[in-house]
């Protein structure tokens, strides 16, 4: 019997009420973020109140998508068996991106050969489907 | 308040650390066995019993392997005692160091007289199910293939080179002094000297983080008795009293959205456990940092204050040796005596209990009378570590 070769699947984001807006933009290509209408903190990751100052009147709130590479590291291997489903994508990058607005987001840079990624590089989101109605916001360098 | 002399470590125990039982064949310890072993060594230093435990605190750590809600009770259940006051260690790796505090205070106000602070982990032998992550964890970085504490603390460690010109020599000079002390060390895991080339040709986990920054996971298991001064007195070994201690949580070094990851906890705990002692950085003997990473030692002595932020200079002059200027690592820290998971903190709390007491050996700091342990845990996403604890121990309270 030809044993079948099974892919083993990438985690995914659990869909909350807390998330659910940002991944429904994320899903048609906006990047969005929490913003609190009292003390205009950007509020991130999502959180059911300003994380600063504790108002409730938080507004999802598009952003341009324009930051910078913080800091990076090069994956060379899987640790654990949670993220198995990665071990064919070795090695990738992942990276702090300080947005242009601000807030720090942790994603992958793609589209670039790894010697050439460097602290403050300029880059772009770019959003890469992952699965039914997720697209994962990504960055590429931008010129 | 505070706790300064108020409480003292009057017993301490280690299991031999190892790494078997995953495959088979191998000899096979569960963390109950670990456990039960660790708290009597600890009992058997103290020169206690298990019954005088009864009505007495108990702590147990919560361990990523072995993780239900009501660990410290099953804990007590496999040690067969009764608590009268039941501790969770829920702080990751800062939770020995935080638990120093937390037991003090339940003796200080009299609700008890004795805490067993007790921890063990079998990463190896004994596979938890599918662990429950943090939720950003969870839906913003296990997503796109973040890899644990390598990846996140490679990004720590990747913006720490960027901002100080901190080089792998200084990174290498940190993990070499370690080793040695592990050579000195008849506990230690790895015993064999490494040298600066070792350190620099070993291989890339996850860039700039190499094989010989990382922390290594064993299984084992650790305690240590915290008692009253008065009751610390009829004991018999010499105690080790708790100077100052401090602990904070979820800091944040500027927006929470943009902190700077440079900076961590440790510079509030660290600060409020030196007001605490009304001691001076001169006055400490050695230092026992939280070591799941060699960059972390660096940035923890800079939020100390033994040094100014990036302060390359220092690192290079500094003899971080057991006879130089700042003994850090005495024992060789969890990247040699290994760490079994949330649980490696404790060995730092042992390690200084061990050199108050004169009992270094080969690794004694000379005339050591006040040491400094620290423990941190959990990593924050685009931060550092959720928490974080420092203590200062003496031999005279
Ligand atoms: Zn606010």
């Amino acid at each position: 019997m030809a044993e079948e070769k099974k892919e083993i699947p990438k985690p995914l984001p659990e869909i909350t009420p807390v998330t659910q807006l940002f991944w429904e933009a994320a899903a048609s290509g906006k990047l969005v973020m929490q913003r609190c209408a009292e003390c205009r903190s950007w509020v991130w990751c999502p959180r059911p109140a300003c994380v600063e100052c504790g108002s409730e009147k938080l507004s999802w709130t598009p952003l341009g998508g324009r930051g910078r590479i913080f800091a990076f590291t090069v994956i060379r291997e899987v640790v654990g068996r949670a993220l198995r489903g990665f071990a064919g994508d070795i090695p990738y990058v992942t990276a702090w991106i300080d947005l242009d607005e601000g807030p720090r987001i942790c994603s992958n840079v793609i589209g670039c050969p790894i010697e050439q990624i460097a602290i403050g590089m300029p880059v772009e989101v770019v959003f890469e489907k992952a699965g039914v109605g997720i697209s994962l916001p990504k960055f590429r360098p931008r010129s | 308040m505070s706790l300064r002399g108020k409480a003292a470590i009057v017993g301490v125990g280690e299991t031999p650390v190892d790494r078997l039982g995953g495959k088979p064949g191998e000899p096979r310890k569960v963390t109950a066995e670990y456990l039960s072993w660790a708290a009597r060594l600890a009992l058997e230093d103290a020169g206690l019993t298990k019954k005088d435990l009864d009505g007495q605190g108990l702590a147990a750590i919560y361990t990523t392997n072995h993780s239900q809600p009501f660990w410290p009770e099953e804990a007590a259940n496999i040690l067969g005692i009764a608590p009268a006051v039941s501790l969770a260690g829920g702080n990751g790796g800062a939770s020995a160091v935080s638990l120093l505090g937390h037991g003090a205070a339940m003796i200080d106000s009299g609700v008890v007289d004795l805490v067993l602070v007790v921890a063990a982990a079998a990463p190896f032998s004994e596979r938890g199910r599918t662990r429950a992550e943090p939720a950003d964890t969870r839906d913003f970085e296990m997503p796109f293939g973040v890899m644990g504490p390598n990846c996140k603390i490679s990004f720590v460690m990747s913006r720490y080179m960027h901002e100080s010109g901190m080089t792998v020599d200084h990174f290498g000079k940190i993990a070499v002094t370690a080793r040695h002390h592990a050579t000195l060390n008849p506990d230690a895991y790895l015993r064999k000297p490494l040298t600066l080339e070792e350190y620099k040709s070993s291989r890339l986990i996850s860039d700039p983080i190499r094989l010989y920054d990382c922390v290594l996971p064993a299984n084992g298991g650790k305690a240590y008795i915290m008692a009253s001064p008065e009751r610390a007195k009829t004991l018999r070994r010499s105690p080790v009293y708790l100077l100052g201690w401090g602990e904070r949580n979820n800091a944040s070094a500027g927006p929470r959205s943009n902190a700077n990851p440079l900076i961590t906890g440790i510079l509030e705990s660290g600060k409020a456990a030196f007001e605490m002692a009304g001691v001076s950085h001169k006055d400490i003997a050695l230092l026992a940092l939280y070591d799941d990473y060699v960059p972390i030692i660096m940035l923890q002595i800079e939020d100390l204050g033994f040094c100014g932020k990036n302060d390359r200079v220092f690192f290079e002059k500094t003899d971080f040796t057991i006879k130089g200027d700042l003994p850090i690592q005495t024992g060789g820290g969890m990247i040699n005596c290994g760490q079994p998971s949330t649980t490696g903190g404790m060995l730092h709390v042992i390690e200084v209990a061990r050199q108050l007491r004169g009992e270094g050996g080969a690794r004694q700091v000379a005339d050591a009378k006040v040491g400094l342990a620290t423990g941190l845990g959990a990593v924050n996403y685009g931060k550092n570590f959720g928490c974080t604890a420092a203590a200062i121990l003496g031999s005279e309270p």
